[in-house]
């Protein structure tokens, strides 16, 4: 039983490094993009919050429940300091 | 000396290098801590950081960091000075250093909330380091772009028979595209089919008829010119090291295009159309003949001891003459040649942006680090054997393939198909890393002259440019001094990293000797190689093709004698940035381990 379970350990570390070196990089590029995305849409429904207001906020509001759940990771993200080697990771 | 030896001898590096060396500086000076709270789980985003299984972690990091630089630096290597020294720089070097540069450019992000070594830098020592690292970078990005796009354009000049399979992964690579994001087909079926179709064109490659129609289109763009030279020069490496006239013909030059066009592609189009498919397949496809090259090593001193005994000299010289002006001593040049396998600047800038916001655990920080950086060990290992058993061909890369292919034929694969799998794998580790290169320099040449000359903002503009400009270093046709110029670069890179680790260490009261020494090393090794591949770019080529009046060579050459005084100036005001910043740190005590911030 026991040597059942260490085989899938063995097993699922191959498989986990296999993951890591053929997908693990289109995976991060897919949720970049979606997030991306995201963000943009925030900062245009919810500029307010970080002083580029779009949107009159009657609009913002309105829109506000949807977005709330992202606003703390999406505030982390606009205001992290950034340079040319962000690029590489 | 057979392959199985320099096996065990790895395998010996390895265990000791991480159980005897590594490990104790992870326990007592890092003192790596799983309960503290790393910033992939304080700054959770799901998108730069993102706690992620160690495992996971390892497989990504060494696929970033394992690239063309341990193959082709020990295939220059062994071919200048022989095999022994080679291997000797590549077990010292990772066992004292390579795993302490990628380790600790990871501990230095982890330990200061996931910023990357510029910023780190920009605090600890100085704004303007930050600036001139930036320099730094794109140069070194010049060097490693112009030096894999003229190896990528000989060997495929040379090697008809790769053409089939090289030209199927970048048709395979965008079906996959297409297949995975607009046909919404399977990963697992998309990946057989182009995986298996690329295999088959490597495979089918050596045909008498495919490789003679492949042979005709050589011929028929050098029929353009009638035979004629594009550009003539002088070739310190040729008539056995003396020197000797050299012709770039339109078909090199019509590959190194190519290779440039896919590359300016992979740029401009969307990442998911061409650049991650194309790595994506290219991954199958070397990871198969490197676990079966590396397998065959272990195992071919018994199954098929001909293709394990090594065929060149252990070693060759202290200092080849390479041409009638140059020097090639191996104090320094040796440590730049072969850098990554050994150490490398470019696992520190990744490690710090890349994997540092994922690490779940401080725990897992050595196992991803120092083990993803011992396992490309083992990738240079492989290539340096791969170069010292197999038959002598018109380049080192041919050797390589030719070796390489020996290993990978103890499985049963006929020689014959075994080589072009072999050389089909060479060409796609350096075609993605170049492909990913020009990426990066049209995102840095736009946000360091962006602002300066507008017209660098246009994504085509600045890829074009890349593109240019990587062409012309091809076309100087010095691409041994390229390659070491680059390799100088990137060690240069990995002791600026030690030394940011350094100036931490001291800053935080712990012992900074580990990365410390080999940031001495480093530094004044790399600068010394800088120096003296500039000499030899000015007297070997410079000064001939000058007196010859030929000006493509002679302007390539020049800019990269300038380069290479850029790359000196850069490290000389890092250095005095740096060791204002490490003097000005408090010579405290290490403070005794409070309690660790709790992991949220």
């Amino acid at each position: 039983m026991a040597e059942e379970k260490k085989r899938g350990g063995i097993l699922r570390v191959f498989k986990d490094i296999v993951y890591g070196m053929s997908s693990h990089e289109m995976t991060r590029h897919a949720v970049r993009s979606r997030a991306s995305m995201e963000h943009l849409f925030i900062l245009i429904t919810m500029g307010d919050l970080l002083g580029v207001p779009i949107l009159p906020p009657y609009y913002s509001l309105r829109l506000l429940p949807y977005v709330t759940p992202q606003i703390s990771g999406w505030k982390r993200r606009m205001l992290r300091e950034r340079d040319i080697t962000d690029t590489l990771g | 000396m057979n392959a199985l030896i320099a096996v065990i001898i790895g395998a010996i590096t390895v265990y000791l290098a991480y159980t005897g060396y590594a490990r104790r500086i992870d326990r007592n000076i890092i003192q790596s801590d799983p309960k503290r709270a790393t910033p992939a789980t304080l700054y959770m985003d799901g998108v730069d950081f993102m706690p992620t299984n160690r495992n996971i972690l390892f497989g990504y990091h060494f696929k970033s960091i394992a690239a063309a630089g341990p193959i082709v630096g020990a295939i220059v290597a062994a071919s200048l000075w022989g095999w022994l020294p080679a291997l000797i720089w590549l077990v010292l070097g990772v066992s004292f250093m390579g795993w302490a540069s990628d380790y600790s450019a990871i501990v230095l992000s982890v330990r200061n909330d996931g910023n990357s070594l510029s910023a780190v830098a920009h605090r600890l020592i100085s704004p303007r380091t930050r600036t001139v690292l930036f320099l730094f970078i794109f140069f070194y990005l010049l060097l490693i772009a112009g030096a894999f796009v003229g190896i990528m354009a000989q060997v495929m000049d040379a090697q008809p028979k790769t053409h089939l399979g090289i030209i199927l992964l970048v048709v395979m690579g965008l079906l996959l595209g297409q297949m995975l994001y607009r046909w919404k087909i399977g990963l697992l079926g998309a990946t057989v089919i182009t995986v298996g179709i690329t295999l088959l064109g490597i495979l089918l490659g050596p045909l008498p008829a495919i490789e003679g129609l492949f042979k005709g289109l050589n011929e028929a763009l050098n029929a353009i010119t009638g035979g004629a030279a594009i550009v003539t020069y002088f070739d310190p490496t040729l008539a056995g090291f003396k020197g000797a006239e050299a012709k770039i013909m339109p078909s090199l030059l019509f590959w190194a295009i190519a290779i440039c066009l896919f590359c300016y592609a992979g740029s401009v189009l969307p990442i998911w159309r061409m650049a991650q498919p194309v790595v994506y397949v290219g991954f199958w496809i070397t990871a198969t003949a490197m676990v079966l090259g590396l397998g065959g090593a272990a195992l071919g001193t018994f199954i098929k001891p001909e293709v394990a005994q090594f065929q060149i000299p252990a070693f060759k010289g202290w200092n080849p003459q390479l041409g009638p002006a140059g020097i090639m001593p191996l104090w320094p040049m040796l440590f730049v040649t072969i850098a990554c396998g050994a150490i490398s600047g470019w696992h520190a800038l990744f490690g710090s942006v890349g994997t540092a916001r994922q690490i779940e655990n401080e725990a897992d920080m050595l196992p991803v680090g120092a083990g993803a950086m011992l396992a490309e060990f083992l990738l240079g290992l492989l290539a340096l054997l791969a170069v010292s058993v197999g038959t002598k061909a018109a380049s080192p890369p041919g050797t390589f393939a030719n070796g390489l292919g020996g290993f990978i034929s103890v499985w049963g694969v006929p020689v014959q198909y075994a080589v072009s799998l072999a050389f089909a794998a060479f060409i796609i580790i350096v075609l993605v890393v170049t492909q990913l290169i020009f990426r990066v320099m049209k995102v840095t040449l736009t946000e360091w002259l962006g602002d300066v000359i507008p017209p660098l903002r246009n994504q085509h503009v600045a890829s074009f440019l890349s593109v240019a400009l990587a062409i012309l270093l091809v076309l100087t046709g010095t691409w041994i001094y390229l390659w070491q110029l680059f390799g100088a670069a990137n060690q240069l890179m990995a002791a600026l990293s030690l030394l940011l680790v350094t100036v931490w260490l001291a800053s935080v009261g712990k012992d900074w000797l580990y990365a410390g020494l080999p940031m001495i090393f480093m530094y004044l090794t790399t600068v010394a190689s800088i120096l003296v591949t500039a000499y030899n770019l000015y007297f070997n080529v410079y000064q001939p093709n000058l007196a010859a009046g030929r000006v493509i060579p002679v302007a390539g050459s020049g800019l990269m004698v300038l380069v290479a005084a850029l790359l000196v100036g850069a490290a000389l005001l890092i250095a005095v940035d740096g060791w204002r910043a490490f003097l000005k740190q408090p010579r405290r005590p290490a403070p005794a381990p409070g309690p660790a911030p709790a992991r949220g």
